[in-house]
């Protein structure tokens, strides 16, 4: 387990370390300079500017301050708003985020597996194909078409909830609703398909040949060994969640980091689009890097040897 | 058996018939992989659904623009934010494609419009039916393209990693395994913010992203088939490496990436839309499905069928892709077969 | 010796996409107490569909008993509930399944999974249970029980796991064992250690047991009496001895002959049974087994055979023994081995329908 949390942590590292860098070498790749749309400034503020963040300097001397910076949690100032730190302005924005995304994928979880569990023991009745109907519509409305229904018909029409805006726990419903569409879909069509193939399984067999009664086989063994398959896809699915957060924030006005980083892209805020992307990819990899550790707690093969299979 | 009979048997009955049936018979019509699998696909309700509307869909892209007296950039602002209007079904109320806004106003009476614009007019006036088609061609457009260059790419990286293995393949494949660690969209824009938001940059915004599934995919058929006898058997009648590839292993990893780039079509789809969100769409006065959708928003209190439609549309052709590709799935999968 | 277990005219089939397979037509066997019974036959014979029957284990749909009583104490298990069922198993007949790599559950310790059945069954506390779990590993012969029970099935080798699943068949004392191929999977001197483990184990907690196998050479090892199966029913059935020295159906003289043994030499040619074996879910007309016999008769295409008896304890289903049938000279390996059998009637006698 130790060899193979420590692998993990190295992969981490490594592809933190490709993602700065690549961002570093992309962002100067822009055409023209971050300072070009603020036609105000005189030549002599450019240049007490550009000496200021350091653009006068040789390129890999720009590459180390920034990585050096980078490892101290400095993510530069926004060109756009006052010279504010980026790291401030993520910190002021993280919450409404965090809070949507947590909210969509205890949501989701919760209710994917529940429907994926029952339309497995229900296998070819009348609830397993709504089920698995539901699923295949779930995976195939985008979230904001699906956000979009939802404040047309619940919003506007009758009037329900609040359409838009960020002002108490009504205004999380819609979008923790729009976020975890995909997820419940994900997950309970997953969660089918590997509760399926285990009640198939020999051991299952085995179980039954002990005299095990039908719940205690699913409680005790089947569940158990079908959830551990299902625990991968929630990393992926955590990253979906944040990176449909960028659209639902921007339509339902909710003023969160996705907000703001469609908002910095759009007004070609240079270094908080930088920061961001960092933050995001920090925060994406350390979410897959949880969710690997926790598939080694839960299965013993992986937890005992040290790699899998 | 019948007792009572049993004394009355003939003694005729007695005498050896030994080889009176071809033992070697195979019971079941042979059909090939091919016809089996599309056998099963057509009992598939779902999948027969899906290519239906995405046959339709791909149809109504190529041939509505075309065949219509208005082009996708054509504006006319006295004729803006027309309400659908279709001819017959202009009588079926709860459609509420008769012409009339929100609050039952007919717009057409009123601006005395003899024109059907089967759904409506956007705020500057253009034809949404063009729109919408045109939409749906880009982004299917952006899709396709996307799908079968990570096709190419895929099976070629993928093909040498799993056909020369040992180290090349350990290699390759940890170049994989670190693209695959670093999130798809941050790259994505990253990517068109260089190089500007466009047809071109797209699709190859999401081809960079995109063609490490279909590498592994058809990396691991490769190692799973290189390990059958028919294989070992060619090989040791000296049929070259290339011939190895091309004739034996294509061939049967073909099921699992049909099915995979059925996927990786919807996927595209709703990146290319949701780019559009960000902003980083493609320009007007072009359109695509994305674009639509995110401009429908702006109305949504006022001219909702300007969300809606589009809504439809990129839902129905998802769906569809999806279906076809569960369908095709199982249907290649000959394990399935009973 | 009393019965155990009864079969009476048992019939299972699975309804499929393509139609009914009737896997099971028609078996009837019993099993008497401390005896090891073997089922032989080729894979699609219908072994392990019976033997799952016996313990209601065939999943419902597609598979069901359509007909026949299990009779086991005197209750017929076929008609038990669901709940009632789960009482004889493990308890009363307990299984060991083929593969050991499959048939434990990978997240489980070893010891939760032996305790399992202690604590259904049995009633015990956790710390009884993991008392007699320990025994029974020690029984079984795993070193080192207070190391082992804690691991998990990925840390055993295959044999081991089998051992481990057999300490879980045998924790309650059952009064039947049904070993499905319990050696197919291992390697050959696993193989006979566990056949040892096994016969063992046997004597010590004087258990039946019905061994399902498609290998004649564990059978002569282990079996008392031995059923043939084919084409989902009971073709030939006897003691060992009658089995292997004086048998009477084709399809057992086929699957002697394509048998090598020590005496084999190396001349002689071992005969395959030519074709394959007769779809179910359309089974032939007649003997099922004559398209593929050198030794069918015309009838054999028409009417199906009745049962002969040939001794007390041997019984088979062919037209050859029929009185009018003529004599014919069974394969060469078979009448090299072929006794003399003294318990033999004078003549094969027809069984009364009644028991069937």
């Amino acid at each position: 387990m130790l060899r193979y949390t420590l692998q993990r942590i190295i992969y981490m590292l490594i592809t933190l370390f490709i993602i700065a860098t690549l961002t570093f070498f992309l962002m100067k790749l822009l055409p023209g300079s971050p300072l070009k749309s603020q036609d105000k400034l005189t030549p002599e503020q450019i240049t007490i500017i550009n000496e200021k963040y350091g653009l006068n300097d040789p390129l890999p001397v720009q590459y180390v301050n920034y990585l050096g910076n980078l490892a101290q949690g400095d993510l530069g100032l926004s060109f756009q708003y006052d010279n504010r730190p980026v790291t401030e302005m993520i910190a002021g924005r993280i919450g409404p985020s965090a809070q949507l995304g947590l909210q969509a994928l205890i949501l989701g979880s919760i209710v994917g597996l529940i429907l994926g569990i029952i339309a497995a023991i229900k296998h070819n009745t009348f609830f397993d194909y709504g089920a698995t109907f539901l699923a295949v519509i779930g995976i195939s409305i985008p979230s904001f078409v699906f956000a979009g229904f939802m404040q047309f018909v619940l919003g506007v029409k009758l009037q329900l909830l609040p359409v838009a805006l960020w002002e108490g726990f009504s205004y999380t419903i819609m979008p923790t609703l729009a976020l975890s569409g995909f997820v419940i879909a994900n997950i309970s069509r997953f969660m089918r398909t590997e509760l399926l193939e285990v009640m198939a399984s020999d051991y299952i067999m085995l179980a039954k040949a002990k005299g095990i009664s039908q719940s205690g086989i699913i409680i005790k063994h089947a569940i158990r060994n079908a959830l551990i398959p299902v625990i991968t896809i929630i990393g992926p699915l955590a990253v979906n969640i944040m990176t449909g957060s960028l659209v639902i924030e921007r339509i339902f006005a909710i003023p969160g980091l996705g907000e703001q980083f469609v908002k910095s892209i759009s007004m070609n805020d240079y270094t908080v689009i930088m920061g961001t992307t960092i933050f995001y990819s920090a925060l994406f990899i350390f979410i897959i890097f949880v969710v690997d550790i926790l598939y080694g707690i839960v299965d013993p093969r992986i937890r005992l040897a040290g790699g899998r299979k | 058996m019948e007792q009572k009979q049993l004394e009355n048997l003939s003694p005729d009955l007695f005498r050896p018939a030994a080889g009176k049936e071809d033992l070697e018979k195979i019971g079941r019509p042979s059909l090939s992989y091919w016809q089996d699998a599309w056998i099963r696909l057509k009992k598939n309700k779902g999948a027969i659904f899906g290519l239906i509307i995405v046959i339709l869909i791909t149809l109504l892209a190529i041939f509505a623009p075309v065949f219509s007296s208005h082009t996708y950039r054509e504006q006319n602002l006295a004729l803006s934010k027309l309400p659908p209007k279709i001819p017959v079904l202009e009588h079926v109320g709860f459609l509420g494609v008769d012409g009339k806004d929100k609050d039952g106003f007919d717009v057409y009476k009123a601006k005395n419009v003899k024109e059907y614009y089967w759904f409506g007019t956007d705020d500057l006036g253009r034809d949404q039916w063009v729109r919408v088609w045109q939409g749906t061609r880009i982004s299917l457009l952006i899709a396709v393209a996307a799908a079968l260059i990570d096709l190419f790419i895929g099976i070629i990286y993928g093909g040498v990693a799993g056909f020369y293995g040992g180290r090349t393949d350990n290699i390759m494949m940890r170049i994989i395994e670190i693209l695959i660690g670093i999130p798809h969209l941050i790259i994505v824009i990253l990517f068109i913010l260089i190089f500007k938001p466009g047809v071109t940059s797209i699709i190859l915004a999401m081809v960079i992203t995109g063609w490490t599934g279909m590498a592994r995919i058809v990396r691991g058929q490769i190692l799973k088939m290189k390990e059958q006898e028919f294989v070992l058997a060619s090989k040791t009648l000296g049929a070259a490496n290339s011939r190895l590839i091309g004739k034996h292993l294509i061939p049967n990893v073909l099921g699992p990436i049909i099915v995979t780039t059925m996927f990786s079509v919807p996927g595209a789809i709703f990146t290319e839309a949701f780019l559009s969100f960000i902003g980083l769409g493609i320009a007007p006065p072009q359109a695509s499905l994305g674009s639509l959708v995110n401009d429908g928003f702006r109305f949504i209190q006022t001219y909702p069928y300007q969300l809606i439609i589009p809504s439809i549309v990129i839902s129905l052709l998802i769906l569809s892709f999806n279906l076809l590709g569960d369908g095709l799935r199982d249907a290649l999968d000959p394990k399935m077969r009973k | 010796m009393d019965k155990v277990l009864e079969v009476k005219d048992l019939h299972v089939s699975f309804d499929t996409y393509g139609g009914i397979v009737k896997a099971v037509r028609g078996v009837n066997f019993d099993l008497k107490k401390g005896e090891t019974l073997a089922i032989v036959g080729e894979s699609g014979s219908g072994k392990s569909v019976t033997s799952k029957a016996l313990m209601r284990l065939i999943p419902n749909p597609p598979g069901r008993i359509s007909k026949g009583e299990i009779l086991f104490d005197g209750r017929d298990l076929t008609k038990l509930s669901e709940k009632e069922m789960q009482k004889v198993r493990g308890k009363e007949i307990a299984m060991i399944f083929q593969d050991p790599m499959t048939s434990l559950n990978p997240t489980m310790k070893i010891g939760s999974q032996i305790m399992e059945s202690l604590i259904k069954h049995q009633n015990l506390s956790k710390s009884a249970a993991r008392e007699r779990a320990l025994e029974l590993l020690r029984l079984v012969g795993i070193p080192q029980p207070e190391v082992r029970i804690n691991q998990y099935p990925h840390q055993f080798s295959g044999g081991m796991r089998q051992r481990v699943v057999v300490a879980v068949a045998l924790s309650c004392n059952p009064k039947v064992l049904i070993a499905d191929e319990p050696t197919t999977a291992l390697d050959v001197t696993i193989q006979a250690q566990i056949l040892e483990l096994m016969k063992d184990l046997q004597n010590k907690i004087d258990t039946s047991i019905i061994f399902i196998t498609h290998d004649l050479g564990v059978v002569a090892n282990v079996a008392d009496r031995v059923a043939v199966m084919y084409g989902g029913q009971i073709v030939e059935t006897g003691t060992v001895d009658e089995i292997f020295y004086d048998p009477r159906h084709p399809y057992t003289w086929g699957l002697l002959a394509s048998m090598p043994s020590l005496d084999t030499s190396v001349q002689t040619e071992l005969a395959a049974i030519p074709g394959t074996p007769p779809d179910l879910m359309h089974p032939p007309k007649g003997d099922a087994f004559a398209p593929r016999s050198a030794y069918a008769l015309e009838i054999d295409f028409e009417h199906e055979p009745p049962m002969f008896q040939i001794s007390d304890t041997h019984f088979a289903k062919t037209w050859l023994l029929h009185e009018n049938a003529p004599a014919v000279e069974p394969p060469k390996a078979v009448v090299d081995r072929r006794r003399s059998m003294s318990a033999n009637f004078a003549k094969p006698r027809l069984v009364e329908e009644a028991v069937r």
